[in-house]
């Protein structure tokens, strides 16, 4: 009998997330098994546990998936579990907090592809507004424009909160490469006439840009959100938007909604599991991967 | 459809090991599930939650496995779990808290074999030295090796208290009769050294317990035991694979030979992965611990 495959999933939380321990049986993992309640500085011994007892075959039909609420530490964690390998045991490793990594890859690569499709404009160079950004999915979202060329801004009720999530972003995820600005909510008037692209990252059921704000962007030519509890956080962005024109807009934007999001982070979280099952090395994996992957998925989808 | 078979994972620590589940995975269950957290005290209510959802037969596809990092309480939880079937509803249990028992029994056996094969000897007239002998692995060694008829003393790096109390706990447990000391410096090492027939090292991975300097006092020294397999070695001139080997490094006792941490490794993973598959096989429930891994690794050497 070939050994089964096994997902050892680990979270700081005291629940694992039951989205995730769905999505990996969908994606083939046989035995997905939790440890909650897992702290930092327990990941070397739980992880040099699961590789030793199974062989170099066995290695390779196991895996970790990484959960969590926070980025910066389920990073932290996903750079201690790669260097506990001890080759030839090694097995790969996703990070995924909150689905916050394949969540935020999925939003920016959607925007991506309608600035190409609808204005013939590149993602790099765009200024980019996050609202409610200093979430999980914001950070992500911010720190994978930046990368790609973007001038971000994030925007949060409170200007402290917002630039010290930006200094995170800058100097952890960014690794000091990143210019990204925080900013709190007061400065959206005047942010807004030059936005091209404006993410809404905020809890369920809150507008973060009205009618009049949109109307207000004469430069705007995507905007996503990931909420999919009415009233939408940007107006006029209904959930199924996958590219629709913004009513309100002057200069012809166009929305992308939750559900569209939803579906392409499913395809990209889906391709991160199965890479893990399927590859003969070990592979470390985040949000960067789930960028390209959600890219990949894009172009092979049309 | 037939119905699928489960493991109940009980451990006290926080999370159930992911060696002891890659095992049970690869034993063929059908369903692993793991109890993190558990005190002693719930595991009859538990043990008794386990045998009465299935059915006379459902219980013959159940079993229990007790992991955990204490071999005290986890003997506690066998004893407590044992005594809350209600025959028929009855299911089988192995404990390896740590992995300890099986370690444990694959490292004496192989000494033992090396032991009659090399020398002539049995434990019996052998005085042994467990260095580390205070950790999970340390104590199932000397539980074992004195069982087996060895003159034991158990080695705690740091407290010659700690290594007292837990020779005489686990010599009222098990029926044994170790003695306990410690050895923080060299010169305390190479006094134990130089009477040792026996030396066994359960120390904790990457740590070099015994250097070549130490071991020119071996007088009399016959085989060595090592399951350190990160390196440097426990013990020096010990090689991952040696089964037999040569002490090459132990001048003053020139028939030493050695037992590597690969050796013993293979022979715990066989005994364990044996044990898991056994527990759905008798008509009756089975109840493993160090003794029954000892009977098998007896055997297989």
């Amino acid at each position: 009998m070939e050994k089964p495959y096994i997902l050892h999933m680990l979270t700081t939380e005291k629940n694992l997330s039951p989205f995730d321990v769905n999505m990996a049986q969908d994606a083939g993992w046989q035995v997905t098994m939790p440890y909650v309640n897992v702290a930092e500085d327990e990941v070397q011994a739980l992880v040099q546990d699961a590789i030793f007892s199974r062989g170099p075959a066995g290695v390779k039909r196991t895996a970790i998936f990484i959960g969590g609420r926070s980025p910066e530490q389920a990073i932290k964690m996903l750079e201690q579990a790669k260097a506990s390998m001890v080759p030839p045991f090694e097995v790969s490793v996703l990070a995924d907090p909150s689905g916050a990594f394949t969540t935020a890859a999925a939003m920016v690569a959607a925007a991506e592809r309608e600035l190409r499709d609808k204005f013939d404009a590149e993602l790099a160079g765009r200024r980019v507004l996050i609202l409610a950004g200093t979430g999980p999915v914001g950070q992500i979202a911010a720190v994978l424009c930046a990368k790609a060329g973007c001038d971000v801004t994030i925007l949060g009720r409170q200007k402290e909160k917002s630039e010290r999530i930006a200094n995170l972003c800058n100097e952890f995820f960014g690794q000091g490469q990143t210019r990204i600005r925080g900013e709190g909510n007061d400065k959206l008037p005047e942010l807004l006439p030059t936005a091209e692209v404006i993410f809404a990252t905020g809890a369920a059921g809150i507008q973060l840009l009205s009618e009049e704000q949109v109307a207000a962007a004469p430069k705007l030519m995507v905007a996503a959100d990931v909420n999919a509890v009415p009233p939408p956080g940007i107006a006029g962005i209904d959930p199924m938007a996958d590219g629709a024109p913004l009513e309100d807009s002057p200069a012809g934007a166009v929305g992308i909604g939750a559900l569209a999001i939803g579906n392409l982070k499913y395809r990209a979280h889906q391709g991160l599991l199965r890479q893990m099952r399927e590859t003969d090395r070990p592979v470390y994996l985040h949000y960067d991967q789930a960028f390209t992957l959600a890219r990949e998925s894009i172009r092979s989808n049309r | 459809m037939t119905t699928r078979t489960v493991l109940h994972m009980l451990s006290p620590r926080p999370q159930v090991s992911p060696f002891d589940i890659n095992m049970a995975v690869d034993a063929g269950f059908d369903m692993v599930f793991p109890h993190a957290n558990v005190n002693p005290d719930q595991v009859y209510a538990l043990t008794q939650d386990i045998i009465f959802s299935r059915g006379p037969s459902g219980v013959k596809r159940t079993a229990i496995f007790i992991g955990g990092r204490d071999i005290g309480k986890a003997l506690d939880m066998l004893e407590t779990a044992k005594k809350a079937m209600v025959p028929p509803f009855e299911v089988s249990i192995l404990a390896d808290p740590s992995g300890a028992f099986t370690t444990a029994t694959a490292l004496v056996a192989a000494v033992e074999k090396q032991l009659k094969d090399k020398h002539g000897l049995e434990m019996k007239d052998c005085r042994a030295i467990v260095f580390g002998g205070t950790g999970p692995v340390g104590i199932s060694t000397g539980v074992i090796a004195s069982l087996a008829g060895a003159d034991v003393t158990i080695v705690d790096h740091l407290s010659l208290d700690t290594a007292m109390q837990l020779a005489e706990e686990y010599n009222r447990r098990c029926g044994c009769n170790l003695k306990g000391t410690f050895a923080s410096s060299g010169a305390s090492k190479a006094w134990l050294v130089a009477r040792a027939d026996i030396i066994f090292n359960t120390t904790k991975a990457g740590i070099q317990v015994l250097d070549e300097e130490i071991l020119e006092d071996a007088k009399r020294l016959k085989v060595v035991g090592d399951v350190n397999a990160v390196p440097p070695a426990g013990i020096a001139g010990v090689k991952p694979r040696d089964m037999g080997t040569p002490l090459t490094t132990a001048p003053n006792s020139p028939g030493a030979v050695a037992v590597g941490p690969l050796a013993v490794g293979n022979l715990k993973y066989r005994i364990q992965n044996a044990m898991l598959r056994d527990l759905l096989q008798t008509e009756k429930p089975v109840y493993f611990d160090f003794h029954e891994a000892f009977t098998r690794a007896r055997e297989w050497v």
